[in-house]
């Protein structure tokens, strides 16, 4: 009896995963990601906004979330600036101009290998567990479905960025 | 890379039917984002686009049910078109959807959060106690017909889902008190916060005391409210892929209400001021598992208890439900299926007036649910077919199938159609017990007078009598439906046709027969003789499966946002309802009627801060025995910092004192005068 349903969960294990490989979630995850991180940009005040370019920089080196930034946010305007969506590669950071930087599940690996991030001004955001531990400030999770986040204000601060309360309100305070 | 377009519809923030889920990228509001579903699918059958679903679907938001002055969740759903709402007095609802209201009868599934509240001792919810509240109600959404039939058991008539708030959204202290001239003191206090970092927690109470109306039906109105509730919520999030949740609420009420019944040997009914203690519980418990993007499951189990003792009546109910969906989506399928139990025990203290035959107090009731949708076109045409299975102890295995298609001809119009088949499984009232009537006079049953007033007059008991032999009303439906959505405004519409067999009806066979002997002793001047015969003497109306019933109509609701700082509403909905009896039967809810609902709303912001809420309703109908009336709900909502808020409300203006449910036959309650009331409200959040 119980080999059978072992085998029974197992089955339903493997037919559940050959049958996502749809990526319509992914897309709507990640385009409401971008939405939040519009809505980090708006309600954040950077103490030194870098002018180096006119424009306002969302960066990351996934590829294809920023496929879909550039769909959610086009012609979007943060600051008085044009929002512009980059992708980088994080090892290039310093010569590239960046506001925002957002680490994917899929570019965590890279960020880890970064070891040291010295960059002021960056709002660092991610999704992986342990992520603020990590040298983020911001980190997005799920419960029961809808997007969520955690902020460590105080972190945000010492990069020269405070976050409005409007947002804090929303999130879960992490190392205030 | 390609976009799928079903994320790329234009929208707008009004629409009833954009609210729950579409991603409206165009308008990234915060507030918006945080109610998303991330899924494409869901493990609670929820709509992931209003938009796209093939049935007739209302969602009330958050805002408007905040703005609207509302102060309990009937109130609230008098904002939905369509939707008949009538008051019996100041704490007794009686509403339904495509169909007939009754107090005791609605065919109606109302759930909050999943959990259903049904209760199979009649077809109703006991709204007067029902505590949920608005603050922390994420959303209500309105299924009309037979659209979501997958979502339970006899929910003929349409679904109602209180979705409420996820505890991690309201990590605040809230505290509201309002005062008015029908309601002395409503007052609510919530308090919320984190559990470590991976949950969240809220706890909340709240008291109302509230007067009974001005004005009677027969008796001096005695619909007095004392109502205390206290409810918990907590979510636990250990993971991304994982989510728990727990509730539970409990409401202590003691309501006042007029009522008649048939208690002495004079077999008539007499009216009574009593009142009406209860205690509602429920908890329920959630797991949600989110197997990869394109597949979730869920566990839930739910628990409800309700107790009510009055004169006469004393009521025990409990209920136990377990349920487990899990759906996924593979390429152009989406599949969902799904298995429930239910254990239900009900027990009712012998009364003078209601009393069982048989020994039902435990019943049983399991099942499944099966449905795919299939993508034909790619974003333009969906065919959906499913149904769900269930076994009751009362008539066994019921099967509800139905098929459904979904057309987008062009973008932002969609076409959907559907043909479906509910079944509503007969209450205990109906299968199991036997209620007394008013008594039947002779001279009605004779036809012609003995030529003496007091045995003309006199009543002889008259029971309604459940009985096994009743089987599951059965309806099959056909839909159409169109939607329209542009920038600035959006347009519903939907018609329907229901044909109901083996509608439960009552006969009228008085088995005249059995009057004879007194006849005879009458006619051979024993009077006396006679009078006591007539007293040994019953007329038992039996329920019997032998009704049909035709409903048709439609529902229209227009909306507009010309501008940011207004919304507005225009609805219309148009009931036909018809039976087809037998000789010697008559309908035991309802009669042949048409409902004619006019229905206008709009919230507009007349400066920073300052918000007029308002819903007009024009209720035409010949189906409630009363007139019809228009009623006018207004809220003025102040903002006045971000702590701080008020808001003044008047509600049922321009109708004066009014009935607004007079089926008398169909409610031991008897109704009182709805009149119009005003309230304060003061709010403050920290």
């Amino acid at each position: 009896m119980l080999k059978s349903k072992s085998l029974i969960h197992r089955t339903l294990i493997i037919f559940v995963f050959l049958f996502s490989a749809n990526c319509n979630a992914m897309e709507k995850e990640y385009m409401l990601k971008a939405g939040f991180l519009y809505n980090f940009a708006r309600f954040s005040q950077w103490h030194s906004l870098p002018q180096k370019d006119n424009f306002f920089t969302l960066c990351s080196p996934d590829k294809h979330f920023i496929e879909l930034a550039n769909i959610v946010l086009k012609e979007r305007i943060v600051k008085g600036l044009p929002l512009k969506n980059k992708h980088i590669a994080l090892n290039d950071i310093s010569n590239v101009s960046c506001d925002m930087l957002f680490i994917t599940v899929n570019t965590i690996a890279n960020w880890e290998n970064l070891k040291f991030f010295p960059y002021d001004n960056i709002m660092v955001i991610g999704e992986t567990e342990g992520f603020i531990k990590n040298g983020g400030h911001i980190r997005f999770f799920l419960s029961s479905g809808k997007i969520r986040f955690e902020i460590a204000p105080k972190k945000l601060k010492e990069v020269g960025i405070t976050m409005s309360s409007k947002v804090l309100r929303l999130a879960r305070v992490v190392d205030r | 890379m390609k976009i799928s377009q079903r994320f790329l519809w234009p929208l707008t923030f009004i629409s009833p039917l954009l609210m729950a889920e579409q991603f409206d990228y165009e308008n990234l509001d915060l507030d918006a984002l945080m109610g998303m579903d991330v899924q494409v699918t869901s493990a609670m059958k929820r709509t992931q686009s209003a938009f796209d679903t093939a049935s007739s679907i209302y969602v009330l938001s958050k805002e408007q049910i905040t703005n609207s002055g509302a102060m309990s969740v009937p109130e609230a759903l008098k904002m939905v078109p369509g939707l008949i709402v009538r008051q019996l007095d100041n704490n007794q609802w009686a509403i339904s959807s495509r169909g007939v209201a009754s107090r005791f009868s609605s065919k109606l599934l109302v759930m909050i959060d999943g959990q259903s509240l049904y209760t199979p001792k009649f077809a109703a919810v006991y709204w007067e106690t029902l505590n949920v509240p608005l603050y922390d109600i994420e959303r209500i959404e309105v299924i009309r017909g037979q659209g979501g039939l997958l979502w339970g058991s006899n929910a003929n008539n349409g679904v109602i889902n209180i979705i409420t708030k996820n505890s991690i959204d309201t990590r605040d202290t809230l505290a509201t008190a309002t005062t008015g001239n029908q309601i002395n003191v409503d007052t609510n206090f919530r308090y919320g916060n984190d559990i470590g970092n991976k949950g969240s927690y809220r706890i909340y109470g709240h008291a109302k005391h509230a007067n009974a109306s001005k004005k009677g039906a027969r008796l001096k109105p005695n619909d007095t409210t004392k109502q205390y509730s206290f409810g918990i919520r907590a979510d636990y999030t250990p993971n991304d892929e994982l989510s728990g949740l727990f509730q539970g609420d409990v409401t202590h009420s003691k309501l006042g209400q007029n009522y008649r019944g048939v208690v002495d040997a004079t077999n008539e009914n007499i009216a009574f001021s009593d009142d009406l203690k209860r205690i509602d519980s429920r908890m329920m418990a959630r797991l949600e598992h989110r197997i990869s993007g394109n597949a979730n499951q869920m566990l839930q189990v739910s628990w409800l208890k309700q107790n009510g003792s009055q004169a006469y009546i004393k009521e025990h109910f409990e209920s136990i439900d377990i349920d487990y969906q899990m759906n996924f989506i593979y390429q152009s399928l989406q599949f969902d299926w799904g298995l429930n139990y239910r254990y239900n025990t009900i027990s009712f203290a012998q009364s003078v007036f209601l009393d069982s035959d048989k020994d039902l107090d435990d019943l049983q009731q399991y099942g499944g649910l099966i449905q795919a949708q299939y993508n034909f076109t790619p974003d333009t045409l969906d065919f959906i077919i499913g149904t769900k299975l269930d076994h009751n102890d009362l008539t066994g295995w019921e099967n509800q199938p139905s098929a459904r298609l979904v057309y987008k001809p062009i973008e932002n119009h969609l076409v959907w159609s559907a043909i479906s088949r509910s079944v509503r499984i007969p209450t205990l009232i109906e299968f199991n017990d036997n209620f007394k009537l008013n008594g039947t006079k002779v001279l009605d049953v004779l036809g012609t007078s003995t030529g003496l007033v007091a045995i003309d007059e006199y009543r002889i008991a008259t029971f309604l009598n459940g009985n096994d032999k009743v089987k599951s009303e059965n309806y099959i439906s056909h839909e159409l439906g169109y939607r329209f959505s542009d920038n600035d405004w959006s347009m519903d519409f939907s018609a329907y046709n229901t044909h109901g067999k083996n509608v439960a009806v009552i006969n009228l066979n008085t088995h005249f027969e059995q009057f004879l002997p007194a006849l005879a002793l009458f006619r051979s001047g024993e009077i006396p003789q006679a009078a006591q015969a007539l007293t040994t003497t019953q007329i038992n109306l039996d329920l019997i499966s032998v009704g049909k019933t035709t409903t048709k109509g439609f529902d229209v609701v227009l909306s507009w946002q010309p501008m940011d700082t207004l919304s507005a509403e225009l609805g219309y909905s148009y009931t036909d309802f018809k039976y087809s009896l037998p000789y010697d039967t008559r309908p035991v809810v309802g009669f042949d009627s048409t409902n004619r609902q006019l229905f206008a709303k709009a919230n507009y912001t007349l400066f920073n801060g300052h918000s007029l809420f308002s819903t007009l309703r024009v209720e035409n109908s010949n189906a409630y025995n009363t007139d019809n009336y228009a009623a006018l709900d207004l809220t003025w909502n102040w903002q006045i910092n971000q702590q701080w808020s008020t808001a003044l409300s008047g509600k049922n203006l321009l109708a004066s004192s009014h009935i607004e449910y007079g089926n008398t036959n169909e409610t031991y309650t008897i109704p009182n005068y709805i009149d119009e009331s005003f309230t304060f409200t003061i709010m403050t959040t920290f």
